[in-house]
């Protein structure tokens, strides 16, 4: 994945998803504003909260001839507060409340992957 | 304030047209509405074409050749709003006593796309982060699904019951893409595209179509003008954290501004065209137009009142569900739907002494909003 123009995770240890949060009213964006956004001077870059609880998702079927298998998307509600759309990944179907944790990943920048996975 | 009449309208078949570019595809519906709306060509005196893939100055390449003397042509793009939004603008050059007869064109042509989803508009950090994700409208529609059926303790079979009654619709039109009727059990056994959305769940994506209407601040020589009562525009509200996405608050607002603007009620509305891109949508929107109150779309689903015969009709021409999608043309199609029930053309579909209609299209394809763009339309006689 080519270098984005906005960080999108922190430096280690404690790397996180990183989101803009605005200096006069605290609500967050994701991702981070970029440098050159003339409304990122408004906001500081926090690190957001690691595990979150699904608020809705779905699966996608891509169609047969693509050779692909079907995979979830949902929208993860993060402590900040803040939602966060992106692949679910580690259980064989999410459900609403299901707490996922943001992973780093070479293809998407992020995932989400399953906490509590049932043995 | 100027009434603005809608003088006469015509619109295409929906569906696959082989051969046929978009000029010709558009120049069809506007000569027959030209036609129907009983003026001159002579008379036009400005051109609005709703278009959202077709490229640059499509309007002008559509009308060349109908030799309008180099009257001013607009291109309006609002994603799928676009059509109604065509409308909106003419009538504030209307309002604005700028012209007195103008033509509102919608053409899409999504065949010449090749199939599949329609693409968001990347030129975003978030859009594009998401769409690499995965994000499509499908997908976003059909969580919006999932949260329905988890917080309403919905079931698939009251999701799948909206395409089986926009089909049944659908098969009276023969202006609509898909005329044969479906059940529960070929909607659900169709293919999931995202889950809980089926194949049939979706509005077919191989479709081209036109659609125009003549508006003019003159009634006309029409038995029933049709008056727009009112046209409210409004784009989407950045999303915070904790929405619901089941409060599809773009329309929500946009139908709120439209009934005042006209000082009519949901109460008053006999007959509905509403953005069905997908099942769920039309089940948010039932809310959302206040056909009902919040949480009971399924309820009045049930109840009949939003089939053909009931209370209030809701999609009589078999929505996007059945006609398809062809972006541009949407909106302004489902003007040209309600006049004809609004004066009594609708055939086979008609409501009986529908006076009231509301119309509501939504374009999306971008993240971190409900939509982009919603418009409510009340048209009346």
């Amino acid at each position: 994945m080519t270098e984005p123009a906005y960080p999108l995770w922190g430096a280690p240890p404690e790397s996180a998803l990183l989101a803009s949060r605005d200096r006069a009213t605290g609500e967050l964006v994701f991702p981070t504003l970029p440098d050159a956004s003339p409304l990122s001077g408004a906001h500081e870059t926090v690190p957001v909260a690691t595990v979150g609880e699904v608020y809705s998702f779905t699966v996608i079927h891509p169609s047969a001839k693509s050779g692909e298998s079907p995979y979830a998307l949902g929208y993860v509600d993060l402590p900040g507060p803040v939602r966060i759309f992106g692949r679910l990944v580690g259980s064989a179907r999410p459900a609403i409340g299901q707490r996922y944790a943001a992973q780093a990943d070479e293809r998407f920048g992020y995932v989400f992957t399953a906490v509590d996975t049932a043995a | 304030m100027q009434d603005i009449h809608i003088l006469g309208g015509a619109m295409t078949r929906f569906g696959r047209h082989p051969g046929v570019l978009a000029p010709e595809l558009a120049q069809q519906a506007i000569l027959k509405a030209i036609d129907d709306a009983g003026v001159a060509k002579a008379d036009i005196q400005a051109v609005y074409c709703a278009n959202v893939l077709g490229g640059m100055i499509l309007g002008q390449l559509v009308v060349r050749d109908l030799c309008f003397q180099g009257i001013p042509v607009y291109n309006v793009e609002n994603a799928c709003a676009s059509g109604a939004t065509g409308v909106h603008l003419a009538r504030h050059a209307l309002l604005a006593q700028q012209y007195d007869t103008v033509l509102v064109f919608g053409i899409e042509q999504l065949t010449a796309l090749g199939g599949g989803t329609i693409p968001l508009q990347r030129n975003d950090h978030k859009t594009e982060l998401y769409a690499k994700a995965g994000m499509v409208l499908p997908a976003v529609y059909a969580m919006r699904g999932t949260r329905f059926l988890h917080e309403r303790q919905a079931k698939r079979e009251d999701l799948a019951a909206i395409a089986v009654k926009n089909r049944h619709n659908g098969a009276l039109n023969e202006y609509a893409q898909q005329r044969s009727e479906t059940t529960i059990e070929e909607v659900l056994a169709s293919r999931t595209i995202a889950d809980p959305l089926t194949l049939l769940q979706c509005c077919p994506s191989q479709v081209d179509g036109a659609a125009a209407v003549v508006l003019s601040t003159r009634p006309g020589k029409a038995a029933k003008p049709v008056k727009v009562l009112s046209s409210v525009v409004v784009s989407g509200i950045r999303e915070e954290a904790r929405d619901d996405i089941l409060d599809a608050e773009i329309t929500a607002r946009a139908a709120r501004q439209a009934y005042e603007q006209a000082g009519v009620g949901p109460a008053d509305v006999d007959v509905v065209e509403l953005h069905d891109a997908f099942t769920i949508a039309e089940l948010l929107y039932y809310e959302a137009l206040q056909l009902c109150s919040r949480g009971d779309a399924v309820a009045l689903l049930k109840s009949g009142a939003t089939q053909l015969g009931g209370r209030v009709p809701v999609n009589p021409s078999g929505g996007l569900l059945a006609k398809g999608h062809p972006l541009g043309a949407t909106g302004v199609a489902q003007m040209v739907e309600v006049m004809w029930h609004l004066q009594e053309r609708a055939g086979a579909r008609q409501v009986p002494g529908a006076r009231i209609g509301l119309t509501q299209c939504t374009g999306g394809g971008i993240a971190g909003v409900d939509h982009a763009a919603s418009s409510v339309h009340l048209l009346g006689v």
